[in-house]
């Protein structure tokens, strides 16, 4: 308010009109994050540090327990475990979008889109649906060992189920998406002269794509790792649809302590350490997309 | 002008979220009145025609919400927001704590004449010893059920199932309080034990369990019954009554040790607006020949009211899932409150799904 004489009615129109589209374009989302996202994240971090009482209330008592209780070697063990397979699930997810990305973006643009079609298609489907069909096809009984078994490749049935194996397949099917669209991106983004200079000023193939392709398509990579490490981190529902219950990660610490033991502070201060991994992550990604902004431009 | 701008956010983001909160209170009103009945409950666990009965016997609109878990129920009690319901449908674990806490309202029995019905062994429990909280629903048994042909050992105990022949043999339900009490009763604690180091040995106990256990699910353990993936299954007895259809060799252990009975139970929330219909349902529902008619339009659970299984067929009374060997019906634990004893539980249930 610099005006010193207060808003005159002209004054005011005009405030409305230079500020009612900001306001009516942004007004929405804004309070829908601040009442669904930032006032329960708020209410977390604060019930973070209460108390449980006997029955499973919640007790407003100060204390720093729940994240003491986390450094026990169980729940680091834990937090380890998902932490591992979140990662073998991006690498492998790397691996395999990657290719398929810079084979899409090879395409003619019309071809190109209807390829990341069928990327997509698979997931107008269910996850859960999915899921379950993965739990199918490895079961006993099921068409994998079935098959197997006819040709004589195997006599007894295969134990595929139930193991943290499975359990990266399902978090692949569900994340592979997520990895060729940003790596899709970003590759077809690339300055294919600059392949072409590369090449001219005698630098093999091999050595165009470490030094030229995957510098420039970094942040492609970084957000797919984005995209495919932190929902890996917390879906719960993978590893309890095909983990047959004995695989255990912090997704399902989290919610057991919320609905199972009713220990709301603990899950709180559980669900702030996946908050914190998570900003972790965002800013390893800010810092490297920044960096490859200087690089390029 | 920042300044300005940012109070006209604030201003035009409170009006929101005063307008939303108010379009919310206004919805409550419209319900409140004589006229209705909002239950919240188990999916798929009541017949439609039932219902329907009660609303044409009464002229009481039933409105029913449906949970996924039992722990969704005993929050929406506790959190808050169980005013929004006259009859909710918590399990007894869960049932002192919300006692304790004032989440409930007393039924007035008074009101429920059929309350006779119920037999004695579902009257005055531990929690509830006038009966002033909660009335039995149907109920449910965790048992041991086998494959005759499959199965390499006799089992008369639970500690049967820690064989080393069973190994990869079992499909099992999942669940602190499913799996804990077990191994107490194997031991000889009490299956509501609250004493640290018998928790410890209980989950000494699970981890040579897990080792033949091959699946672990609360949902759906009887498909790796169904797709002979295992001989054996620690598995609810509304489980088994998906299994016998496909394949009925399988057979209820005769075991010595108690099972575990799970009582799902209506009570009416602290504040709940039409308390007086609430009562008029429970006594609808205790009616032997209604709740009869309720399990046959396809919800066979076992049940605590015998008058209304004398009247059921014999395909249900004689059904090797509710038909029990032994004297294992009357050989039941409950699962009871253990307080603070959970987070204990909790630990060592971690410990035993991160080895």
């Amino acid at each position: 308010m610099n005006e010193k004489n207060g808003i005159t009615v002209k004054d005011k129109k005009s405030w409305f009109r230079r500020n009612g589209p900001v306001l009516s374009t942004t007004g929405p989302i804004s309070v829908w994050m601040l009442v669904f996202v930032l006032i329960p994240m708020l209410y977390i971090i604060f019930i973070s540090f209460m108390t449980r009482d006997v029955y499973g209330g919640i007790v407003y008592d100060f204390t720093l327990d729940n994240y003491k209780e986390i450094i026990q070697p169980l729940y680091l063990k834990v937090i380890w475990k998902s932490l591992k397979l979140a990662f073998i699930t991006t690498v492998i997810c790397l691996l395999l979008g990657y290719p398929l990305a810079y084979y899409i973006a090879g395409k003619p643009s019309k071809t190109a889109a209807k390829l990341i079609m069928l990327v997509m298609i698979p997931y107008w489907t269910n996850s859960l649906v999915r899921l379950y069909s993965v739990n199918l096809l490895g079961a006993t009984n099921g068409p994998i060992n079935n098959i197997l078994m006819d040709i004589g490749l195997i006599s007894e049935p295969l134990d595929m189920l139930y193991s943290d194996g499975i359990v990266v397949i399902g978090l692949l099917t569900a994340m592979l998406p997520f990895s060729v669209l940003p790596l899709y991106a970003s590759i077809e983004k690339l300055d294919k002269s600059l392949l072409e200079a590369s090449r001219d000023l005698g630098a093999r193939p091999h050595i165009t794509f470490l030094k030229v392709t995957i510098p420039l398509t970094m942040p492609g990579i970084v957000g797919c790792v984005l995209l495919v490490f932190i929902p890996s981190l917390g879906m719960y529902y993978v590893p309890e649809a095909l983990g047959g219950g004995k695989v255990m990660l912090i997704g399902s610490l989290v919610r057991n302590q919320f609905l199972v033991t009713k220990n709301w502070p603990f899950g709180a201060s559980l669900a702030i350490l996946l908050v914190l991994m998570t900003l972790a992550m965002v800013w390893i990604y800010t810092r490297v997309s920044k960096m490859d902004d200087l690089e390029v431009f | 002008m920042s300044r300005l701008k940012k109070l006209a956010a604030i201003f035009l983001a409170l009006t929101m979220v005063f307008s939303f909160s108010f379009a919310l209170t206004g919805c409550g009103e419209e319900e409140e009145g004589s006229g209705v009945l909002n239950i919240y409950m188990w999916s798929d666990y009541m017949s439609d025609d039932f219902v329907a009965g009660f609303e044409e016997e009464t002229g009481v609109k039933v409105n029913i919400s449906y949970m996924n878990s039992s722990e969704e129920a005993t929050a929406k009690l506790t959190a808050g927001g169980g005013d929004e319901y006259d009859l909710v449908m918590p399990c007894d674990a869960d049932m002192t704590g919300l006692i304790e806490g004032g989440y409930l309202e007393e039924i007035n029995l008074d009101n429920i004449t059929n309350f006779e019905y119920l037999d004695d062994a579902y009257k005055n429990r531990e929690f509830d010893p006038e009966n002033k909280y909660a009335i039995p629903y149907l109920m449910n048994y965790v048992y041991v059920v086998y494959n005759p042909e499959t199965c390499p050992v006799e089992i008369t105990g639970y500690e049967d199932l820690l064989s080393p022949e069973l190994e990869g043999e079992i499909a099992s339900v999942d669940g602190i309080r499913n799996l804990f009490p077990m191994a107490l009763v194997a031991l000889g604690y009490d299956p509501n034990s609250t004493k640290d180091s018998e928790i410890e040995e209980a989950y000494e106990w699970l981890k040579d369990y897990m080792k033949n256990v091959k699946y672990l699910n609360s949902d759906d353990a009887e498909k790796e019954l169904i797709s002979s993936g295992c001989s054996v299954g620690f598995i609810f007895d509304g489980m088994f009554t998906r299994v016998l259809p496909e394949d009925d060799t399988w057979e209820v252990a005769a075991l010595e040790d108690p099972i575990q009975l799970g009582v799902d139970e209506f009570v009416i929330p602290a504040g709940a607006k039409n308390k007086e219909n609430a009562e008029a349902f429970l006594n609808y529902m205790l009616d032997p020949e209604n709740m009869a008619a309720n399990m046959k339009d396809g919800h066979e659970y076992t049940c605590p009211n015998s008058a209304a299984v004398e009247l059921m067929p014999d395909s249900y009374k004689k059904s090797k899932a509710f038909d029990l060997p032994g004297d294992l019906r009357e050989n039941y634990f409950l699962q009871l409150d253990v307080g603070d004893a959970m987070k204990t539980y909790d630990k060592y249930y971690t410990m035993l799904k991160s080895e």
